[in-house]
């Protein structure tokens, strides 16, 4: 079958807006569109920029926005996309570098913001910090998580609000607070309190939508929430 | 535009009606706070305002307030239960329902007002 991959491109040194670019283009329904994106880059046009790594959706490398939702380019299917043109732009929100390529520097200093490790500074026992199979399983879907920013970069309010950590590093802050191991909470609810915290959470569900780890995010975030609120955790 | 589902329309349609309900009461308060300063502007105010085009910018408000309530039913729902966000697209389809239940007569009543010139 033929598609047409549309690409927001945007170089730098040339360009003043990004601007789009048609690709005609020979695809099997089975092709991801990352095998779309390196047909163009491999065959045709060698300066298209985007990110990729492992390519079997583990290391949240591809996070795209594919015809108007974000996903990972590794693990969408062209038949499931089930359009003839495929729109392809860079996950927003965040300072575009060039063609699909993004400043991830933002979202990575919303992640250290919430100390993403363990805390605790009582001695550690002699052979390790016993967890029961329910207190592990307490957390269980935070760790999930592989930092791809499609929640992120998909919540209206993180476009516009420009303080706000998102959903991924809130994911991040459950991850460790509900660990019955961890005794940080009371280092990380004061930036989860503070007004580019989890309050700015509208919940409008795109996060969790966009999960490609189907991690139930905003039901995460509502949890801190009621952690912060009500000091049960 | 990002094709969100069922949440984010229900975010936006929030935030829009909560702007316009913003707006309106601040309409509502100078129209009213208009009458310190004798009968006479608060009639004519008054009186500019008995036109169908602000009767209809009525019907409008009431029909956002309408929803701003009972989505914000849904929020609360979602923000102290722990069911609300698992079942946020069912409530918001209930908001909808609820919205034809009450809303439909009070709009249609409130426009035969506008237009058929009061009781």
């Amino acid at each position: 079958m033929q598609v047409t991959l549309k690409i927001l491109r945007y170089n730098p040194e040339k360009d003043a807006r990004p601007h789009w670019e048609s690709y005609r283009l020979e695809a099997e329904p089975m092709d991801r569109v990352l095998d779309l994106l390196h047909k163009v880059k491999w065959e045709g046009d060698g300066t298209l920029a985007f990110r990729r790594s492992c390519g079997h959706g583990i290391c949240g490398s591809c996070a795209m926005m594919i015809n108007g939702r974000n996903r990972l380019a590794c693990k969408t299917l062209v038949k499931d996309l089930g359009t003839e043109v495929i729109e392809v732009q860079p996950i927003r929100g965040l300072p575009v570098e060039k063609d699909l390529v993004v400043d991830m520097e933002p979202f990575f200093k919303a992640y250290r913001a919430v100390k993403p490790w363990l805390i605790n500074d009582e001695p550690p026992p002699e052979r390790e910090r016993l967890q029961s199979p329910e207190e592990r399983e307490r957390f269980d879907e935070g760790t999930k998580c592989i930092l791809c920013a499609s929640c992120t970069t998909s919540c209206p309010v993180f476009w516009v609000n420009g303080t706000y950590i998102g959903p991924s590093a809130v994911v991040q802050a459950h991850r460790f607070i509900f660990d019955s191991r961890d005794k940080g909470a009371h280092e990380r609810f004061p930036v989860l309190g503070s007004t580019g915290g989890v309050w700015r959470c509208r919940t409008a569900y795109n996060c969790t939508e966009a999960c490609p780890r189907e991690i139930p995010v905003t039901q995460l975030i509502q949890e801190v929430k009621r952690a912060i609120m009500f000091g049960e955790f | 535009m990002y094709r969100g589902r069922e949440g984010q329309w229900a975010f936006y349609l929030h935030r829009i009606s909560g702007v316009a309900i913003i707006l309106f009461l601040t309409l509502h308060v100078t129209e009213i706070s208009s009458s310190m300063f004798g009968p006479k502007w608060f009639n004519a105010l008054l009186e500019f305002e008995a036109n169908p085009i602000f009767g209809l910018g009525l019907v409008g408000v009431a029909a956002l307030v309408l929803y701003h309530a009972l989505n914000g039913l849904r929020i609360i729902l979602m923000d102290f239960t722990s069911w609300g966000v698992k079942y946020q697209r069912q409530l918001w389809y209930g908001v909808w329902a609820l919205y034809v239940v009450i809303g439909f007569p009070m709009l249609f009543a409130m426009l035969g007002h506008v237009f058929g010139g009061g009781e």
